[in-house]
């Protein structure tokens, strides 16, 4: 069942073609990669399909509905949840309260009308508008629980931290809740972005060069991460990431880009044995390729 | 339930205080007018604070908000004086009726607020900036001109219900509120859109929706804080809501740290009582009623030059984001953190931001 399914978007800026025709579908349990040299337009696709911008035409579906018009928050309530290439942490917050903004209304009880159980349930019925209305007014009321502190915004709080704590433990920063994000390592920054993007219980996951600025060694451990928590949270993945040899040993399919157009799409040994694909990395890279 | 008490706590304490205080200063009218104008400043300084401080957008119209409070208050009290609730002694019939007149006030500026922020607040940069200077500037203008207000004139016959009680209660309610928003969901909300709104919105935050939901919130207590200023004064003037109240309100959460409410509460009780004490001071040393006069004209030039003062010994304002409750023993591991107070993000109307 697909999760995630771009049909051919298009993304003008000015006279400049960021991203053209550009197809793709990620099911549950997919680890794809997304690559191309710099400027291929790779974090062009990601904003295209987090509803940052507007495609110029071509849709996107998250799980069964359609995203055009869609704001990036509601693009992400319906299961997207993104990194950002350059990191985009709330710097002067904790890193449990970086997590925390993102458990946003997803720890209502089971029981409560607003509960997210209630909304998804929506959502699988094809009934969106509905689905937002509810998210929407659940939000609203729970600014006036907080105001009067009723006993269960304060049961919802709990859950909150309860959650956020583990999501930090999972990516291995639990010793770090209480730093502010801006004072963490580079690596740990970048873990701190994939939990706050796991807290908004998403379906598919996307990063954009989620080992970037990593040694050799914390980008191995942080693949092997990758994969755990595709199985653990029953996610799709699709990552960009600028090293070859690693997108090539973790993911089961593979697109490139190149100027924005789509050069090759393939399991990784397809993918390398691509004229067109070693064209596009001439030098270093190629021959890195086919190592 | 129990939570629902818990909730009502802090006016359980207050209340008893807040009485035991009037009374007290029974004999001393002007230190009650002081404590007055002190509260006032403290609601508007306190609420502005949610939207500049902890939302980090950057509105300096508060003073339009607080006359629509005030013009609306006074009028329906002025007309509501008349009646009076039969059934009810005359003492406690002017008090519900002067706080529902604060309500009143505060919904219809709360509902400016909504009008002027969601047009303005749906686009990034300055934008809310222009218009809520310009808005604060058309209030003006508009009861300067109608019949209904008084004119330049003012209005005036506004019957005197503000007490220290009443002024202090509504303190206490703007500061519960803004802790309670600071602390809550809503609050890291808030927080998270100031620091990268970017990141919010893909985070899955309403970013629209929490920013005009504090704009509205912030309208609606600067309204309550004309009201509450109209009851004190016989006369309510088109003067005292010029953008240089605004900018007053600005200075005050500035210098206090933007986002700290206790640092906006401190700034805002030193910024109201640095021209009193002055002029007390003046009085005295020179012994010249005239010189002291003049103190009301230098207020201005006065606070600009602390707050260039404060800016270069201490550029995050005297709290920088942190609470009198987070420090000494209630302190939480977090460092002082300096969003830079007065510059905001991309200029208005510049193509989509690259997104990386
Ligand atoms: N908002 C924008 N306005 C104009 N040009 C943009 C914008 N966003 C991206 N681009 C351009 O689109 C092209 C692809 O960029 P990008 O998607 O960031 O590449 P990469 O594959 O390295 O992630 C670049 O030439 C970039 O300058
Ligand atoms: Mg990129």
């Amino acid at each position: 069942m697909s999760l995630l399914k771009v049909h051919r978007a298009t993304m003008q800026f000015g006279g400049l073609k960021a991203l053209s025709d550009f197809s793709l579908d990620v099911a549950q349990g997919d680890l794809q990669g997304l690559i191309g040299p710099n400027g291929a337009g790779k974090t062009t696709a990601f904003n295209v399909m987090t509803g940052v911008y507007r495609p110029t035409s071509g849709a996107v579906v998250v799980d069964g509905e359609r995203m055009n018009g869609r704001l990036p928050h509601q693009v992400n309530r319906a299961g997207l949840a993104r990194t950002f290439q350059n990191i985009r942490l709330f710097k002067e917050l904790t890193a449990l309260d970086n997590v925390k903004v993102a458990c946003l209304a997803d720890d209502r009880p089971p029981s409560s009308p607003f509960s997210r159980a209630r909304i998804d349930g929506l959502r699988r019925q094809g009934r969106f508008a509905p689905a937002h209305a509810l998210d929407a007014w659940g939000n609203y009321l729970d600014w006036w629980r907080a105001l009067f502190l009723t006993s269960g915004y304060r049961a919802d709080e709990a859950h909150i931290e309860e959650r956020a704590l583990r999501l930090l433990d999972v990516m291995g920063l639990a010793h770090r809740a209480g730093e502010q994000a801006r004072n963490l390592p580079y690596g740990e920054q970048r873990r701190l972005e994939i939990a706050r993007a796991l807290a908004t219980s998403p379906k598919v996951l996307l990063l954009d060069e989620p080992a970037a600025g990593m040694n050799t060694k914390e980008k191995a451990e942080l693949m092997v991460q990758i994969r755990r928590l595709r199985d653990e949270f029953a996610l799709g993945v699709l990552l960009i990431e600028h090293d070859m040899k690693l997108v090539m040993g973790i993911c089961e399919q593979i697109t490139v880009l190149d100027h924005g157009e789509t050069i090759a799409v393939g399991t990784p040994d397809q993918v390398k044995k691509d004229p067109k694909v070693i064209e596009a990395y001439l030098g270093v890279e190629s021959k890195e390729l086919q190592a | 339930m129990g939570g629902v008490i818990r909730g009502l706590l802090p006016f359980a304490v207050a209340v008893p205080v807040l009485a035991a205080l009037q009374v007290l200063t029974a004999d001393a009218p002007f230190l009650v007018i002081l404590s007055l104008t002190v509260g006032v400043n403290i609601v508007l300084a306190v609420s502005l604070n949610i939207v500049n401080g902890m939302t980090g957008q950057f509105s300096i119209g508060h003073a339009g908000f607080m006359a629509v409070g005030a013009y609306v208050g006074g009028v329906l009290s002025k007309v509501t004086s008349e009646y009076g609730i039969s059934f009810l002694p005359e003492v406690v019939s002017d008090q519900v009726l002067f706080a529902l007149s604060l309500v009143v006030g505060g919904a219809v500026a709360a509902l400016f607020g909504f009008v002027v922020g969601l047009p303005s607040l749906r686009l990034k940069g300055d934008y809310l900036a222009i218009v809520t200077l310009g808005f604060g500037e058309i209030i003006r203008v508009v009861v300067q001109n109608t019949e209904l207000f008084g004119k330049a004139l003012g209005l005036s016959g506004v019957p005197a219900r503000t007490t220290l009680f009443s002024c202090w209660l509504v303190v206490v309610v703007v500061v519960v509120v803004a802790k309670r928003i600071h602390d809550s969901s809503h609050g890291r909300a808030l927080l998270a859109i100031r620091e990268d709104e970017i990141a919010a919105e893909a985070m899955g935050v309403n970013t629209t929706a929490y920013k005009v939901r504090s704009f509205v919130v912030a309208s609606f207590f600067a309204g309550v804080a004309g009201g509450v200023f109209a009851h004190y004064q016989s006369i309510v003037a088109p003067s005292s809501f010029t953008y240089v109240k605004s900018m007053e309100v600005v200075v005050m959460i500035v210098a206090g740290g933007l986002g700290s409410t206790t640092g906006a509460i401190v700034a805002a009780v030193f910024l109201t009582l640095l021209p009193e004490g002055l002029r007390s001071v003046l009085l005295a040393v020179t012994g010249d009623g005239a010189l002291a006069q003049k103190v009301e004209q230098i207020r201005m030039p006065l606070y600009g030059l602390l707050l260039v003062v404060l800016m270069l010994l201490r550029p995050q304002g005297l709290f920088g984001t942190r609470e009198l409750w987070d420090m000494g023993p209630f302190r939480k591991k977090r460092a002082p953190s300096p969003p830079s107070p007065l510059s905001s993000s991309a200029s208005p109307g510049a193509a989509p931001e690259v997104v990386r």
